[in-house]
């Protein structure tokens, strides 16, 4: 028991830590989401125990990723007359953006001979992380490797995002939302709001689709590309 | 101290509410996780005003910007897949990498052509 709460307290710790270096040096390999992984993983293997025991304690954080996610439901409460406004617009590019996530990967994983299980895992990482995961498993892949495939997405996302809006001349708030929710969920939004406000609730809106396509699509897609 | 009682009580709310889809996946065997019940459900709650924005937005933002937290766990459980690193991390790395370029690509130009077509058929 002592032990659980060492491993979700040491967690904590940590992440609140990371969080202040990321504030003070706001750089992108300083994010949170690359530190505090490394770190933890660190204690871990310096300390030699393994997953399991170190999941009985910090496994309590995974439990609330459920809450969270349904948390997202207001962002489309309080959007929903930008959606309704440009329905057509959202709805039709975030519907390609999330088909050609599913079928690039799958066709990229078999071009690059990796096999069905990490394919599967990879398919769903467009969509926000707790329910890229979901599908994931849904599909037969491994909600871990989806973990880490869809946080380098939303790193990629930062990184990216903002030269192809220059290149292709992205201009409208709502093409530039999608592009951002589209590809690189909760990531995404953060960088999207860095526009202005609008760009950043289409990216709330791309995001949370961008979940409902995948989980139709993917289990479909998977099997008619394989 | 008052707010954070709130603040509290809120993510409760949210945790039975989660709790509730749970619930209703198993009970009618829905082909659909439980995070999207609890999404469809919170957001008709919100609509048909049986829930007031006020019960919920406190704790949502907490649980939203705190979202990194508690993905921590697993992404910490790739210390399991040490050899799928070694062996295929290559080749997982370039598909992530050039999909997510296709889809920003895609979706992005998409959006900018279709309301493009708009502003200019109004302008």
């Amino acid at each position: 028991m002592g032990n659980a709460l060492f491993w979700l307290g040491g967690t904590i710790a940590i992440y609140l830590a990371a969080k202040k270096i990321y504030r003070a040096h706001p750089k992108v390999y300083l994010t949170p989401l690359i530190v505090a992984p490394v770190v933890v993983i660190a204690v871990i293997l310096i300390s030699g125990v393994s997953f399991d025991t170190y999941d009985e304690g910090a496994g309590w954080l995974t439990k609330m990723v459920e809450p969270a996610t349904i948390a997202l439901a207001i962002t489309l409460y309080k959007h929903i007359d930008i959606l309704k406004k440009n329905a057509y617009a959202i709805l039709a590019s975030v519907s390609c953006g999330a088909i050609a996530a599913i079928v690039t990967s799958v066709g990229l994983a078999r071009l690059l001979g990796l096999n069905e299980e990490i394919m599967d895992s990879l398919a769903p990482r467009s969509a926000t992380t707790p329910i890229a995961m979901t599908i994931s498993q849904f599909n037969g892949g491994v909600p871990t490797i989806t973990a880490i495939a869809t946080l380098v997405t939303g790193l990629l996302g930062l990184i990216m995002g903002p030269l192809i809006v220059k290149w292709f001349k992205i201009r409208s708030s709502i093409a530039r939302g999608v592009l951002f929710g589209t590809s690189a969920h909760s990531a995404g939004i953060s960088k999207a709001l860095e526009y202005d406000t609008v760009t950043g609730s289409v990216a709330g809106i791309a995001m949370m689709f961008t979940a409902f396509v995948t989980l139709c699509a993917a289990p479909w897609l998977i099997i008619w590309l394989q | 101290m008052k707010k954070l009682w709130i603040t509290t009580a809120q993510i409760i709310l949210l945790i039975v509410i989660a709790q509730i889809a749970d619930v209703l996946v198993q009970w009618l065997h829905l082909p659909i996780p439980g995070s999207i019940v609890g999404i469809i459900l919170l957001f008709l709650l919100l609509q048909l005003k049986v829930i007031r924005l006020e019960w919920v937005e406190r704790g949502s933002k907490f649980l939203v910007a705190e979202m990194l937290l508690f993905f921590i766990p697993a992404t910490v459980g790739i210390i399991n897949y040490k050899s799928l690193i070694v062996n295929s991390g290559l080749s997982i790395s370039i598909t992530i990498i050039v999909s997510t370029l296709a889809v920003m690509l895609c979706a992005g130009l998409i959006g900018q052509w279709i309301t493009g077509r708009k502003e200019r058929a109004a302008s």
